[in-house]
């Protein structure tokens, strides 16, 4: 167990090792990106593919905005490959991009955050040609050349008004019916409104009914938005357009039914069923289909706005109110406006007070809270925080104001003062920031004359803390010497684990050598007891037992053991002592002599003492 | 060769004491400039002393102040912003910064929930006690792995010690990239508009005073997109903000 962790704990230090040495490793992500076609004609798509190489989870281009080109997001795919067991992966952006006007574009440099790292696409270029002499709406094999786009369905473009203001919020109806026998297989980029000078909100999902004109059944999609002028003058809105992609028969593949009257399937449940699409051959075709454009006169808006108009048009209603009553100079109150109505919301900004003074005013935040589909009409809530410089008695009136297209003049809303008692301050206008924090200047002259009041909104002097000391922007992890400093707790925590595995390594030595020791002590006491040898080895093999037992019991070297060492290792009594000198003595004596020089043989009862000696040795 | 490294040596160092007293003369002519009320030449000195490097907290707030006389809102609460970068314990610094931004009537960047927690803390600080946590879990790591039999001590201290890592490690991270981070900067030119894409006829998203804080979130050429107070998000020319951190 001991082994597997030293191991571990190994690797751990090769991987800590090598981490500093090779913070990447992975290739470098790169970019390229590329239009279908370099030329179109106004109205054309094509389509616009970003494809980021090596990089993980790479965003793309938050906005792209061209001039007279719109961008609609086609998708992303990623594509995996696998060479010589290195995968690398790639996604695909694509976008649908359509000219709104001829001429030539250029899109700029796109970024792409690649996992921190910021990539660049190539600028590209499209020419965009006029649409006259237009010969198919794509160049795709579909075309609608040969399909007459009235028998496949319409598209109408309802605008509720002929008279708008500039920035006024004016809500659209489009209405695509589709011939039920004509099934839709997709919509194609989806609905476009060409047109200059107004901007388009989102369009929502369509909804969809049937509906029968003039004999015809039609599958309706009715989609809602919203479009603002952005500027005066006569504007002409749309066409609305659509190409979707129908099924329809195909040509020169004419049903039998359909074929010379007369024959036996000439009949109109026949025409009717073999006209099937369902049945009949048919070919997924792109049919384009346009509205007819609407017109729309738009007003300015009447000069002098008040001063806070920030250019909200619409109508709207205000609602405040502010928490805690009570409060102390300095604390925080939340004020609460709520701006209903219906209008161009992105223009809404947070009501103002009326007088700020005495008030220090922080960022609002707000929400919003539709009532529609198209974002037209509903409810902004902003939360304000203030905090007062001086004791108040009471909210000054928040305002706001806008532009009301019915009424055709500026209406500034004004909500009541909230009463609130602020208290702790002194009745002086002056900054807390500054008052309560200005330290007497240290480099104030001691014989200058006394200084003239200074203005409560003054700032602190010049400071005579001349510190040579050269301060860095880069925090401690960006310097070198931090990370050089972390090469000493590096170096201990590497020689810790150097150490420990030489502690583990010597232990495993120790533990062998006791092992070695105790299976000889095992061995000896067993010739002793088969009492099979002569005396000479007999008296040899009990005094290194006693030595191996001593060396066991104390951590000695078994050869350095005397009979002393071994008669105090074991507290023996006198006779055990006398008995235990009496065997190293003889011993020795029959070793170095040969047993020629003395009594070389042991009856059977000082084997059996010699034995119980040895085996009695216990520590 | 020992003479030639020498006049190497004393060569090097009798330039560095050159530049340092030009700095030091730059500063304290520049304080002359101010106490005679030449603002905008105070400033510059203070300028011509920090891009000759001597940049610490007193500079930048000495040349906040000289901003803030000279009338210059925006780059008055740049510096003191600098300051308070280099030393967020600057009372003089925040409290000009304060006067300033009433003055200006600069927006701030709202601030996110956890700045309560770890504004109070420099990145300094936390890289320090990010290393040392870091090396209280490695050297518990390799006692658990060599320890002879189980040590559940050993185990409860490393496993607190990598969730305090990751607590650090994940607040320096907020911190660096959050409102007060590296992607800090100041609108310094007057009539600054956001605006919903990179072009001057764009629409217009906020109008941002001198002085008001913005995150920069990328660039492209002369723009750079950022996140603005009130929790919008726009494009403005990058000559008109200035990063905090230099």
């Amino acid at each position: 167990m001991t082994w597997s962790r030293a191991h571990i704990a190994l690797c751990c230090l090769a991987l800590l090792a090598s981490a500093g040495s090779h913070p990447l490793l992975a290739a470098e992500p790169n970019v390229t990106a590329v239009l279908s076609n370099s030329e179109t004609d106004v109205g054309q798509t094509v389509e616009l593919q970003i494809q980021v190489n090596g990089a993980s989870d790479p965003k793309p281009p938050s906005q792209i905005s061209v001039d007279g080109l719109e961008f609609q997001t086609a998708g992303t795919s990623r594509q995996f490959q696998m060479h010589n067991f290195d995968v690398s992966s790639s996604i695909t952006f694509s976008y649908m991009v359509t000219p709104t006007r001829a001429g030539h574009f250029t899109i700029p440099p796109l970024a792409i955050d690649a996992g921190g790292k910021t990539l660049r696409t190539p600028e590209l270029t499209l020419n965009a040609r006029d649409r006259s002499g237009r010969s198919s709406n794509t160049g795709r094999s579909q075309t609608n050349a040969n399909v007459d786009p009235s028998q496949i369905g319409f598209i109408e473009m309802i605008l509720p008004k002929s008279i708008a203001y500039v920035g006024e919020m004016i809500p659209v109806q489009i209405r695509v019916g589709i011939n039920m026998r004509a099934p839709v297989e997709s919509f194609g980029t989806g609905i476009q409104i060409s047109g200059q000078g107004f901007t388009t909100q989102k369009m929502t999902q369509p909804r969809q009914t049937t509906e029968t004109i003039n004999g015809r059944s039609y599958t309706m999609f009715i989609v809602n938005t919203a479009i603002s002028p952005a500027r005066s003058g006569k504007l002409e809105i749309g066409p609305a357009e659509i190409t979707p992609v129908v099924r329809v028969p195909r040509r020169g593949a004419q049903n039998p039914a359909r074929q010379g009257a007369g024959g036996p399937f000439d009949d109109p449940f026949f025409n009717q069923f073999f006209n099937d699409p369902a049945f009949a051959p048919s070919v997924a075709k792109e049919v384009n289909m346009k509205s007819s454009p609407a017109t729309l006169e738009v007003k300015p808006l009447p000069p002098k706005p008040p001063a806070d108009f920030s250019g909200a048009v619409g109508n709207f209603t205000l609602k405040t109110e502010a928490n805690p009553k009570k409060a102390d100079v300095g604390d925080p109150i939340t004020i609460n406006a709520t701006l209903t109505g219906r209008g161009n919301f992105d223009r809404v900004n947070a009501p103002a007070l009326e007088n700020d003074n005495g008030w220090h005013k922080y960022p609002p935040s707000d929400t919003f809270k539709q009532d529609d589909d198209v974002g037209i009409s509903g409810a902004k809530s902003f939360e304000t925080v203030v905090s007062a410089n001086e004791n108040k008695k009471e909210l000054p009136p928040l305002v706001f104001s806008y532009f009301d297209p019915t009424k055709e003049s500026y209406v500034t809303l004004k909500s009541d003062p909230i009463p609130l008692s602020i208290t702790g301050g002194n009745t002086s206008s002056a900054s807390p920031s500054a008052s309560a924090l200005a330290p007497a200047p240290s480099n104030a002259p001691s014989v200058a004359p006394a200084p003239a009041p200074k203005p409560v909104d003054d700032i602190l002097p010049q400071l005579d803390d001349r510190t040579a000391v050269v301060q860095t922007f880069h925090p401690l992890y960006q310097q070198r010497t931090f990370w050089l400093a972390q090469l000493l707790p590096f170096f201990a925590l590497a020689g810790f684990i150097i150490w420990k595995l030489q502690s583990a390594r010597g232990n495993n030595r120790e533990l062998k050598r006791i092992a070695r020791l105790q299976q000889e002590t095992s061995e000896l006491q067993r010739k002793l007891r088969r009492n099979d040898n002569s005396a000479q080895e007999y008296l040899a093999d009990a005094a290194r037992a006693v030595q191996l037992k001593t060396a066991l019991a104390k951590n000695l070297n078994a050869n350095s053991v005397d009979a002393d060492t071994a008669a105090s290792a074991f507290h023996l009594d006198d006779a055990a002592q006398a008995r235990l000198r009496r065997l190293f003595d003889r011993s020795a004596e029959l070793r170095y002599s040969g047993g020629r020089n003395g009594d070389d043989t042991l009856s059977a009862e000082q084997r059996r003492e010699i034995l119980d000696l040895v085996e009695n040795l216990r520590a | 060769m020992k003479f030639r490294t020498l006049t190497c040596a004393l060569l090097a160092l009798a330039a560095v004491s050159a530049l340092h007293a030009e700095t030091a003369d730059n500063v304290a002519q520049a304080n002359q400039e101010y106490q005679a009320e030449h603002f905008p030449e105070a400033a510059a000195l203070y300028q011509k002393a920090i891009d000759a490097g001597t940049r610490n907290a007193a500079v930048f707030y000495d040349l906040g102040n000289a901003w803030f006389r000279a009338g210059d809102a925006g780059q008055a609460i740049l510096n003191y912003e600098r300051a308070l970068a280099l030393r967020p314990q600057h009372p003089e610094a925040r409290a000009n910064l304060h006067v300033a931004r009433d003055k200006a009537r600069a927006l701030e960047l709202r601030p996110q929930w956890w700045d309560e927690f770890i504004a109070r803390i420099t990145p300094n600080q936390f890289s320090i006690a990010a290393a040392s946590v870091f090396w209280v879990l490695a050297f518990a790591v390799a006692a658990w792995l060599f320890a002879p039999r189980r040590a559940p001590l050993l185990l409860a201290l490393a496993l607190l010690s990598a969730l305090v890592l990751g607590s650090l490690v994940a607040g320096l991270y907020a911190l660096e990239t959050g409102n007060n981070g590296r992607d800090l900067a100041i609108v310094i030119a007057a009539k600054t508009e956001a605006r919903v894409a990179t072009a001057d006829s764009a629409g217009s998203v906020l109008v941002l005073p001198p002085g008001s804080e913005i995150r920069i979130l990328s660039t492209r050429g002369d723009w750079i997109y950022a996140a603005l107070p009130n929790d919008l998000r726009g494009w403005l020319p990058a000559l008109s903000a200035q990063r905090v951190r230099l």
